[in-house]
């Protein structure tokens, strides 16, 4: 692998690829964009858990994590002090998202505010909660939409995306329920929890096999793509994070538990571990895009 | 009125002049060609073939950019010029991940041609007209239009490759060589009207 000390000669090489490789959305700032995207859905789908167990400090730690996300993502900007702008919905992703994220951050945390006030059981707080419910809806679903739009870059345009991202956000949401477990009240009865991140994390398995098996036979683009991720420039990041750790070692624990019980702690190296593997996966994903080749049968 | 351009292939020979003359009309700094010539081989030996592919915005009729963008920066002017208004942008990129030609650039920060020495006088003044944090594209050389020059890459093109004019317009010399020709744009399938339309080699 060739190593470049400035932008302008990598951009220099990418040119001379017949299908080339984005950058824009994962090398140096866009990184933030990812670690904003992976935060977002965990914090999302924290939020979609642990408010519907009642469980108050995931509630805290999701609104903290979306909070958290919309730093990154504003780290990214060009400009970011422009961010207020992005409010065209009507055709645009991004917008969605961020006016998803805005109907979140202030919802939930009017309606953590009411749960401290003891108000927590009203009708009002009822509406406010179904509102976060929309935010973190919004949240989970626009991530794998943004890609999916792109005709550009043929891995990225499948409606199986939003899918996936969605399923990814839903087993982030239990993971971080998992890393609470030696800690809390939530230990006690955490059956419900393990359950679910095992099933959410099979379930994303088959995801990611059906959209590799399906982007393998898609568009030339699509295909150098999988061949990144499979055995290029990519493979490391997906067979390591989003393979082993984010996916092997979470259902062997959570399988070896079923058969017997493992330790409170061991079930949170089990939240850890498909947290690191969520990241991976958005990481793999963006960084193995490349874009629709203009000239066939080239070289 | 709907701008467009013909580009033909068999009068290209790859010589970058175009490339090189809308660097000099916009003083893109270092990475940035709003106009560029795309250079493959196909075949093998003994029948390879070289392929020269002038590539610039192709001024979509519904671009991908613009839908995209959510600030409404990217925006398509009455002649059908896709422009992007600098002053709007917030540099979140999703336009060039959108767009199908790879037309647009991110000016993330200032660079200058000879690095640590500092920009040159040309460079001073040219890239005044470039915002970093913001994405930038060509724009068909609107300056040159209002004045009724064509754009420089037309212009410079020493073999007449390209023409410009009114697509709209069915007896422009545009439409008349798309009809004679047989032009079709690039990447026809994915529906976003592109106003370059190539003639075969």
């Amino acid at each position: 692998m060739r190593v470049f000390t400035n932008p302008f000669d990598r951009l220099m090489d990418d040119l001379q690829e017949t299908a080339r490789p984005q950058r824009e959305w994962v090398d140096g700032r866009g990184l933030l964009l990812i670690m904003g995207h992976f935060l977002s859905g965990v914090g999302a789908g924290g939020w979609a858990f642990s408010s519907a167990l009642g469980f108050f400090p995931g509630e805290v730690a999701s609104v903290a994590i979306v909070a958290a996300s919309a730093l990154a993502h504003l780290l990214f900007l060009g400009r970011p002090e422009r961010f207020w702008r992005m409010i065209k919905i009507r055709t645009s992703w991004v917008g969605r998202g961020f006016m998803g994220l805005n109907l979140f951050m202030a919802a939930s945390v009017v309606y953590l505010a009411l749960r401290v006030a003891g108000l927590g059981d009203t009708t009002g707080a009822g509406a406010v909660w179904g509102l976060s419910l929309v935010g973190a809806a919004v949240i989970m679903l626009y991530k794998g939409n943004v890609y999916a739009v792109c005709r550009a870059i043929p891995f990225w345009n499948s409606s199986l995306l939003p899918v996936l991202y969605v399923a990814y956000a839903l087993r982030g949401g239990t993971a971080l329920l998992l890393l609470f477990l030696p800690w809390t009240e939530l230990g006690t009865g955490h059956g419900l929890v393990e359950v679910l991140e095992l099933w959410i994390g099979l379930s994303a398995g088959v995801c990611i096999l059906f959209y590799l098996t399906i982007m393998a036979s898609a568009s030339v683009g699509a295909r150098r793509s999988v061949e990144d991720l499979l055995r290029g420039r990519v493979a490391a990041a997906f067979y390591g994070g989003v393979i082993v750790v984010g996916f092997v070692i979470p259902v062997a624990i959570g399988l070896f538990n079923a058969v017997t019980p493992v330790s409170l702690g061991a079930l949170a190296v089990v939240g850890a571990a498909s947290l690191v593997g969520d990241f991976y996966v958005k990481y793999a994903i963006a960084k193995a895009g490349r874009f629709l080749p203009h000239v066939h049968g080239a070289r | 009125m709907r701008y467009g351009m013909v580009i033909d292939l068999k009068r290209c020979f790859g010589c970058y002049g175009c490339q090189v003359s809308c660097k000099a009309e916009h003083a893109t700094p270092p990475g940035v060609f709003f106009a560029r010539v795309v250079k493959r081989e196909s075949g093998t030996y003994p029948n390879v073939r070289k392929i020269f592919l002038p590539m610039l915005c192709m001024h979509c009729e519904t671009p991908p950019c613009e839908a995209v963008c959510p600030t409404g920066a990217t925006f398509k002017r009455p002649d059908g010029i896709v422009d992007i208004d600098r002053e709007i942008c917030v540099g979140c990129r999703y336009c060039m991940q959108a767009c199908p030609y790879e037309a647009r650039y991110f000016h993330a920060k200032e660079r200058f041609y000879f690095g640590a020495k500092g920009p040159t006088e040309y460079e001073a003044v040219g890239y005044a007209q470039h915002p970093t944090g913001v994405v930038m594209k060509c724009n068909f050389c609107a300056h040159r239009l209002t004045r009724g020059e064509e754009p420089s890459c037309v212009m410079t093109c020493p073999t007449n490759a390209r023409t410009f004019g009114d697509l709209d317009d069915p007896h422009s010399e545009v439409s008349r060589l798309i009809k004679e020709r047989g032009g079709e744009p690039l990447h026809p399938e994915l529906g976003t009207g592109p106003s370059v339309y190539y003639l075969p080699a």
